[in-house]
């Protein structure tokens, strides 16, 4: 965001005035947008339990007496103060295995949520600043990937690359990027008429260095709001797919892995069935208001209802 | 508006061809359909494995044999063979996508309608408790997954059961088998089927679908016209219903469009639990048993289906709003 | 190569637990208990000393009327049970009340003629070795038409190998060694020739290779031509059951759904009592006991499992009990590695392997009667069989001993990095299993966590394709099961021959090959029993294969519905269909 005063100081004089006036303006625009964030008493909340979680999914793990995976001679036992989510039927300790789940999950979405922003962004950026025949060639593609079922298509080609942990990153962001695409081109077609690109054009920078200095970061907001809702989509996807049995596979766990292998225990050993599958909403959840609290704090308008 | 339907098929068709032959090499790297009866104990006679090589055309190379099942699909409405020498694959794809048509069609009608109610509310009533337990409880269904809750539900539903102390909800399949004969407890018993499922597929697409239309219906209350509306002291519920919620549909049409494709993957799982033989389940049996020409049909179908219908809403939304006109 | 038709169904069963037939000739059935008084029984199970009357009520105390449905886990895409395709456990449980067999198997895993459709069935010569059938005089097919050689003709000459190359058999076994069949009496006596002694004849024409109607066959090919065989073979797997021999005739067959049976107004025997039997295809198992509870269907026989077991244990008015059957669970040493080629090494390995710690991890907790299987021959319900394995101290998780072995054998660094007497390090192994399965997958990191004890690393590798990973050699070590032939002799050639296709890894032992070949050509049975004990010391001393336990069946039905037990043989629960019936309350 702060590219764009610097080309603007770089004007001949005489816009100087109303100059200044744009660079307060976002500076103001950004400490806005933070300070709404920070009232925004959910998301703030939400984001302080996921922060939790994520501690105690990386040092909670650590410090934890048992390792995921290893076998205890305690099998099957409900929770007790030294198992607090209980044992497995070979005796591992389920909060080892949730904390594991945890970590594999969270490396999954995150990885999806950064690698289909990436390669969405700049695909859509590129579609929406080019235009015509580039941009409906493009276009026409994601639409065909966003006409495919992800859950199917999905579980063809993890059936097809096997149930690593990055393999099933890599197949879920394969298919969400377009999600991305669209957005990031909606975008970059109502900036790439703003004075400030015309005049970077009139400067004689490139496609490129406009494309990534000035189209994308300006881009930036709705691009954050909606990768930090695509680690939700990731996770839930995550576990459908290990539900359907396409998704991580032993020996890499994962939360989805987890709650699926417990489908059968939800009136007989209920620990496993709850435990993993309330880590699971307790992350979609926060990250969808967290989202949702970026999207108000981004786009203030909706708020503002007077009855 | 023909002009235009045809003009966007018309651009869909060269994508769909493209799309169906990466579909398909994809699906010829996946596994070797004759895995099964290699692996058999003791092993298949020579012949039989020989037999089935010609019969899948795993004797051709992989373009040829991409064009032959084309060609025979486009001439002849021949979906190829499939691993299992009885199935045809297009009278299964067709007898399944009823199934899965009428689960996906009254979960969506439910999920829309709840979704507009309680948008619309929520808007109205903007901060009020109501607005924040819906929203909250909407935002719970987005983070549950499907399969944990439709579990749940499945597990309410007999307790439900038991607690009528009579057969009202049902766990497996589409409906009883035999059908009951009366036409009045066939009609009762299929409806016994299609509750839970239909519930557990409607509640994901809801949740969305009811925050995207509180928004809208924000955006509209907050606009000028609708003031305007107001302050020339029409009826409250006059403005909301005539002017705000009209126009506030608008967008919902095109998500629920957009929608189609991942609720058709919904269906995928709703199907596996509540054993549903729908399109689901068979795609779902066609990757496990690395039937190539059943899993490229299915591909094929469903993304015909989605764009007819995201062509469908298309036009809907020029209908829909006066702006729009398409030439 | 000789196979049991039976087995090789398992084969196809539930994927989650593919398991790998085992196949052969011999003589000899079992004997034993099955499942009686097991303490895994509930309710109409409990106290039930013979398995072959557990449940049992009389049929004259019954309601007439009323529905069964039994839950089958995979759909019947081809309906001939002889064709490679249509050989499937489920296909089988479902044709069994409608096409007529010699014998079939009972609970206590004994093969037993059935009358209804046999009467008799005798060696009448062994040089040459001739069998003579006398078909029950009052057996015919539901159009009119009788039961006759003309039958076991059409399914001979289909599954030779020689009169009908092209049909796609499940397998030629027995079949090839058949001479001639001749009918004669009205065709009601058949006599059937072998070209040399076959002590396996009970398994041919039996319940797993059941008898299809030649003369609807008939009407599409010449059955005298191998074309004409071979379309009247295809038309059977392609066309759903619409004739009937048995005690029930197809009324509907909802593909993906359901088959639903009503009886047979033609048929000779007991009448059943049941207005409807319906088999309801429910291809995900964990969702059985839920339509058990709801009353969805009434009867299901699902592969048991720790919170299955239990959750069924909830429903109330639901009786269940467990059986040993014939599937066993074994680790296997891939020989080719050069490492494992090592006699000292296994041995240590499989005596560091804790058995009873196994399965108290997995199986035993929802069985207490599973414990560890001892013989490579024979599974304990079977006449013959003896311990091999405990006197070796394999299975036993005697780490002491097993460092002993290693220490005495040269090998240093042990209890921490491993190394060969040659200087080498032994490297890390890989053992396999079938992705998916919870208890394999248990058994696979119980196996590591064993052996790291001895300074040995093992790490565990699923693979989605059993065979393929097995025939291919592809693992260090493997846990998958085998089905134990009913005919053991030739059951330990399929298995353990230096020459057959399902010794994976590799194991050669020219004493184990001589005696295991002798036994299965030999008249005498309690001499042929012995051969096949001796070279199961041999087996067992040389650490190839580790057997486990034997694999639990479980069957669960509502209180109401009578005449449903365990049948832990491939005939399943129902082998008495036509017995099943609701208790008149």
């Amino acid at each position: 965001m702060p590219e764009t005063p610097t080309t603007l100081a770089t004007t001949p004089a005489g816009a100087d005035a109303q100059d200044r006036e744009f660079t307060v303006e976002q500076r103001s625009q950004f400490q806005l947008v933070l300070r709404r964030f920070l009232q925004h008493r959910l998301a703030m909340v939400s984001l302080v339990v996921l922060v939790l979680v994520v501690l105690l999914a990386y040092v909670g793990g650590w410090l934890w007496k048992y390792e995921a995976g290893q076998i205890t001679p305690d099998n099957s036992q409900p929770p007790s103060f030294d198992h607090p989510f209980g044992t497995d039927a070979v005796g591992k300790d389920q909060f080892a295995q949730v904390l594991r789940g945890t970590r594999i999950s969270l490396q999954i979405s995150v990885m999806v949520a950064l690698l289909s922003t990436f390669v969405g962004t700049l695909w859509g950026a590129v579609a929406g600043y080019f235009g015509g025949v580039v941009d409906s060639a493009m276009m026409r593609f994601s639409d065909l990937v966003l006409t495919l079922p992800l859950i199917a298509v999905a579980a063809m080609l993890a059936h097809l690359f096997g149930g690593s942990w990055y393999l099933i990153a890599m197949v879920i962001a394969g298919l969400t990027w377009a999600y991305v695409s669209r957005v990031a081109r909606s975008v970059v077609l109502s900036l790439r008429e703003k004075e400030f690109v015309e005049a970077a054009r009139a400067l004689g920078a490139t496609d490129t260095r406009i494309i990534l200095r000035h189209l994308v970061p300006n881009s930036l907001g709705s691009i954050i709001v909606n990768a930090t809702l695509l680690v939700a989509t990731a996770i839930l996807t995550e576990t459908a797919l290990s539900y359907l049995g396409f998704g991580v596979q032993n020996p890499d766990t994962s939360l989805g892995l987890l709650v699926s292998e417990a489908q059968t225990a939800l009136t007989t050993r209920p620990w496993l069935f709850y435990f993993p599958g309330l880590f699971i909403i307790l992350i979609a959840l926060t990250i969808n208001f967290i989202g949702d609290g970026l999207r108000d704090a981004l786009d203030p308008q909706q708020r503002k209802v007077r009855q | 508006m023909l002009a235009f339907a045809v003009r966007r098929i018309a651009i869909s068709i060269p994508v769909l061809l493209v799309a169906a032959f990466v579909v398909f090499a994809l699906g010829t790297f996946a596994g070797n359909p004759l895995d099964p009866l290699l692996a058999k104990n003791p092993p298949a006679p020579p012949n039989v494995i020989a037999a089935e090589t010609v019969r899948l055309h795993l004797d051709q190379p992989l373009i040829p044999r991409f064009f032959s099942w084309l060609g025979g699909l486009l001439l002849h409405g021949d979906f190829g063979p499939s691993v299992v020498s009885t199935q045809d694959i297009g009278a299964e794809l067709g007898s399944r996508l009823l199934v899965t048509l009428r689960l996906i069609a009254l979960a969506m009608v439910i999920a829309l309608v709840l979704a507009v109610l309680v948008g619309v509310i929520t808007a109205v009533k903007q901060y009020s408790i109501t607005d924040y337990s819906a929203t909250f409880l909407g935002f719970l269904f987005i983070a549950m997954p499907s399969f944990w809750l439709a579990i749940l539900l499945k597990q309410a539903g007999i307790d439900f059961n038991v607690t009528v102390g009579d057969q009202v909800l049902y766990t497996i399949g589409a409906s009883s088998v035999p059908p009951p004969p009366d036409t009045w407890d066939r009609i009762v018993d299929i409806l016994g089927h299609m509750v839970l499922p239909t519930i557990s597929l409607a509640l994901i697409s809801y949740a969305s679908w009811s925050r995207f239309q509180r928004a809208s219906m924000l955006e509209v209350l907050n606009s000028d016209y609708i003031r305007l509306a107001r302050s020339k002291g029409l009826p409250r519920r006059t403005v909301l219903v005539r002017h705000g919620l009209r126009t506030a549909l608008i967008p919902l049409t095109t998500v629920t469009a957009l929608d189609l494709a991942a609720i058709i993957g919904g269906a995928v799982v709703t199907e596996r639990v509540f054993q549903w033989k729908g399109m689901g389940d068979f795609l779902l049996t066609s990757i496990q048993t690395d039937d190539v020409y059943a899993t490229s049909s299915w591909l094929l179908l469903s993304a015909v289906f989605v764009i007819l219908f995201n062509l469908a809403a298309d036009l809907l939304y020029a209908v829909l709003d006066p702006r729009i006109r398409y030439a | 190569m000789t196979r049991t038709r039976a087995a090789s169904l398992v084969a196809m069963s539930a994927a989650a637990a593919l398991v790998l037939a085992a196949c052969g000739g011999g003589g000899g059935g079992g004997g034993g208990q099955g499942g009686g008084g097991s303490s895994t029984a509930t309710g109409l199970f409990q106290n039930c000393a013979d398995a072959n009357t557990c449940n049992a009520v009389p049929a004259d105390q019954l309601k007439q009327g009323g529905q069964v449905s039994f839950a089958i886990e995979k759909n019947i895409d081809n309906w001939n049970l002889n064709s490679s395709e249509g050989n499937v456990f489920e296909t089988n449980m479902a044709l069994k009340p409608l096409l007529p067999y010699t014998f079939i198997t009972t609970p206590d895993l004994k093969s037993t003629l059935n009358p209804d459709y046999v009467t008799s069935a005798d060696v009448t010569s062994t040089s040459p070795f001739v069998v003579t059938y006398k078909i029950n005089p009052k057996a015919s097919w539901d159009d009119g038409t009788p039961v006759t050689a003309d039958d076991f003709v059409f399914n001979w000459k289909t599954q030779d190998g020689r009169d009908c190359p092209a049909c796609e058999t499940a397998g030629n076994g027995g079949y090839d060694q058949i001479a001639s069949v001749v009918g004669s009496d009205g065709g009601k006596t058949v006599t059937v020739t072998f070209s040399k002694p076959y002590t396996d004849w009970k398994g041919v024409f039996n319940s797993a290779a059941p008898l299809y109607p030649a003369h609807i066959a008939a009407q599409h090919g010449d059955l005298n031509t191998p074309a004409g065989l071979k379309s009247g073979f295809d038309y059977l797997g392609s066309t759903p059951v619409n004739y009937t021999a048995g005690p029930y005739k197809v009324d509907s067959w909802q593909p993906n759904v359901a088959l639903t049976l009503v009886p047979n107004p033609a048929w000779w025997g007991t009448k059943p009592k049941l207005d409807r039997l319906v088999f309801r295809v429910i291809t995900d198992a964990t969702q059985e006991p839920l339509a058990l509870q709801n009353n969805e269907v009434q009867v299901i026989y699902p592969q048991p499992q720790v919170d299955l077991v239990s959750q069924v244990a909830q429903i109330p008015n639901v009786s269940q009990t467990q059986g040993l059957g014939l599937t066993w669970e074994h680790f296997d040493f891939n020989l080719v590695n050069p490492f494992l080629a090592d006699k000292a090494l296994r041995q240590a390995m499989y005596t560091a392997i804790n058995r009873d710690d196994i399965i108290a991890k997995t199986v035993g907790q929802f069985n207490p009667e599973v414990k560890p299987l001892n013989s490579h021959m024979f599974i304990p319900q079977q006449d013959g069989y003896t311990d091999a394995v405990t006197p070796t101290g394999q299975g036993s998780g005697n780490i002491d001993a097993a460092k002993k072995i290693l220490t005495d054998a040269g090998y240093t660094g042990v209890g921490t990095a491993l190394v060969a007497p040659n200087g080498q390090a032994v490297p890390s192994f890989r053992i396999r299993y079938t992705v998916g399965n919870a208890v394999r997958q248990s058994e696979c990191e119980l196996f590591a966590s064993y052996v790291k004890n001895l300074g040995i690393n093992v790490t565990v590798v699923p693979t989605d394709s059993l065979g393929k990973t097995t025939s291919s050699g592809d693992f260090d070590i493997i846990v998958f099961a085998w089905v134990q032939s009913p005919f053991v002799f030739g059951g330990a050639q399929q298995l353990w021959l230096s020459t057959s296709g399902s010794n994976y890894g590799k194991y050669n032992n020219p004493q184990v090959d001589q005696l295991i070949n002798e036994a299965a050509a030999s008249t005498d049975i309690a001499a042929a029993t012995k051969q096949l004990n001796d070279a199961d010391k041999i087996m067992s001393d040389d650490a190839y294969v580790l057997p486990l336990y034997q694999k639990p069946t479980f069957v669960a039905v509502q209180n109401t519905v009578a005449n449903v037990r365990n049948n832990s043989s491939l005939d399943g629960p129902p082998y008495n269909a036509a017995e099943w019936g609701l208790r008149s309350q």
